[in-house]
């Protein structure tokens, strides 16, 4: 690249400052209000003397914070324990074979994706109204296996794919099974992928809101919905939706971080090479 | 086992788990429309009647409504959220310290939660003590005054920012990862042989990401056109129903009014519309090799 004037390096300097605050600040009001007694949440000062009761009241009743937390982790584990095994067989068939409607089959694990939330909840919601299933962990895993396993399948052929088909090949020689390839050879190999595509669909399920809000009442809901409980009829409890806030991001923002250098293949990686 | 029973039966998990939760619910949801169903009514579904649940639906004025909103939203969200994360990313390609600042943060707000993420922009557009409406008003004088959640011009515009807020990092993400793939030399040949850095960024290095833009504006279009959690916990689809997006109406007449049969109407109606973007755009836009290796 050329030299540039000091004038455009100092303007895209600003720029960049300018972006940089513009994705940390809500993310850091949001945490520091957390912090807050709720007569600073009204005042727009930084300076306030900040507490940690926030984070002791949302855990009793009437909130049950911790309800919350567990509700969440449980659907997210099983999810994922059914989604991501399911998901590494089919990527491997996808990646390694030919078969007829192959590329049928595969456009059409995508093209679910384009069918929204509030159709699939629908039949759902009847189905587990009739067989009890409303209000409970259960329910969630099931209608959450919906967004999460496409995105698995299509993550993990991406990942899979990279590997050279010659170390299928030379396990085969040595008489491993397709299955024993899958779980020895091609998921160690494809690890870093295996774990990226774990994370997104953490993340994915960890947030997810519209099922949740609609199948859960009050034994199963999730920290996502748990939110909404804040509004009252006193008002907004700012500072108690924030605290939960940090127990909702904390988390997901930990996965992030620790798979940050190849989030960027993630949702594109089938897709453009 | 041999390989040619191998290859289907790895399948089969997959493919099960994606038949049973979408495929059917569709199927299912198809069913409905065709019947009249309210649940406040009747807890099990009723006569069938045709079409009679989409002809109502077009005769609504929520419906158009919605549709309106729907496609504000999406034009704009879609245009701006593609605009600002290219122009980032074009940014970000130089090493330096702001830029490694920078792009430590990128995966933070699309790791953040939609409904929190609606919740927390809620608490800053207050009227009273909203720090980003204070923010605003204050760079911006003639803004100082706007109750922005209660007037809906405003509240759409506070929608699209939240939204914008939690894409652009992402997709500034996906746009590096494009623009990593561009050969150097391409650019600098362009440059010796004299044209403008502007003339280069436009017509040598954009066009070689091409592949990654289409990408990204199908990606974004979609999820924009699905766009529900922060509908509701931002806006709550008001001042009225100003903010209200299809897949909030849809959700408001199943889960509010109970009315199955034409919530599932129009919830077809919703699909058919993401479905005919979506071929329209892998006919039209997409690199043929894109669609699926």
């Amino acid at each position: 690249m050329t030299a540039r004037s000091p004038l455009a390096t100092a303007l895209q300097s600003a720029v960049l400052l300018l972006f940089f605050g513009m994705i940390v600040f809500p993310i850091a009001w949001m945490m520091l209000t957390a912090f807050k007694l709720p007569r600073d949440v009204y005042q727009l000062q930084l300076g306030f003397s900040p507490t940690v009761q926030n984070f002791g009241i949302v855990f009793e009743a009437p909130w049950n914070i911790g309800l919350r937390i567990v509700n969440s982790m449980i659907v997210a584990f099983f999810t994922l324990a059914i989604a991501i095994p399911a998901a590494i067989l089919s990527a491997y068939s996808f990646s390694r074979f030919e078969f007829t409607f192959k590329r049928g089959l595969f456009f059409l694990m995508l093209a679910t994706q384009f069918i929204p939330a509030v159709v699939i909840i629908l039949p759902f919601y009847l189905m587990f109204r009739d067989l009890g299933l409303l209000d409970t962990r259960t329910g969630l895993v099931i209608v959450n296996l919906a967004i999460v396993t496409p995105f698995a399948v299509w993550m993990l052929k991406g990942y899979f794919d990279a590997v050279p088909i010659e170390c299928d090949e030379a396990a085969l020689i040595d008489g491993a099974s397709r299955l024993a390839i899958i779980t020895r050879v091609i998921v160690p190999m494809a690890l870093p992928g295996v774990i990226v595509a774990s994370v997104f669909c953490f993340i994915l399920t960890w947030n997810e809101f519209i099922f949740a809000l609609i199948l859960t009442r009050d034994k199963a809901v999730t920290l996502q919905v748990g939110l909404v409980s804040f509004r009252t009829e006193r008002g907004d409890l700012w500072e108690l939706m924030a605290a939960a806030g940090v127990f909702i991001t904390v988390p997901a923002f930990i996965a992030a971080v620790a798979i940050q250098k190849h989030f960027e293949a993630g949702l594109t990686g089938g897709a453009v090479k | 086992m041999p390989d040619r029973i191998m290859r289907y039966l790895l399948l089969v998990p997959a493919l099960v788990i994606v038949l049973g939760t979408t495929l059917w619910p569709l199927g299912s949801a198809i069913a409905t429309s065709f019947r009249n169903w309210r649940l406040k009514r009747s807890p099990v579904p009723q006569g069938w009647v045709g079409l009679d649940n989409y002809a109502f639906a077009f005769e609504e004025p929520e419906f158009w409504n919605a549709l309106k909103v729907t496609a504000v939203f999406v034009t704009l969200d879609v245009v701006i959220a593609v605009a600002v994360s290219l122009g980032l990313a074009l940014l970000l390609r130089r090493a330096g310290v702001l830029q490694s600042l920078t792009r430590a943060v990128l995966i933070l707000p699309f790791a953040m939660s939609p409904a929190l993420i609606g919740v927390s922009f809620r608490f800053m557009f207050n009227g009273e003590y909203g720090v980003l409406a204070k923010g605003i008003g204050w760079l911006v004088p003639p803004l100082a005054d706007v109750i922005w959640l209660a007037s809906p011009g405003y509240a759409m515009a506070a929608l699209i920012l939240s939204d914008v807020w939690h894409w652009f990092p992402y997709l500034t993400l996906i746009f590096l990862g494009g623009l990593a793939a561009v050969p150097v030399e391409t650019e600098e040949a362009a440059l010796i042989d004299g044209a403008t850095p502007w003339q280069t960024t436009l017509l040598v290095v954009l066009p070689q990401i091409k592949g990654v833009i289409a990408v990204a504006l199908l990606l974004k279009t979609i999820f924009a056109l699905k766009m529900f959690d922060s509908v509701q916990t931002l806006t709550g689809a008001g001042p009225g129903i100003t903010t209200q997006t299809l897949a909030h109406y849809v959700y408001t007449i199943g889960f509010v009014h109970y009315d199955m049969g034409h919530a599932s109407a129009l919830a077809i109606v919703l699909t058919a519309i993401l479905v005919g973007i979506g071929i329209v755009y892998t006919r039209l836009v997409m690199p043929p090799k894109a669609v699926a290796r």
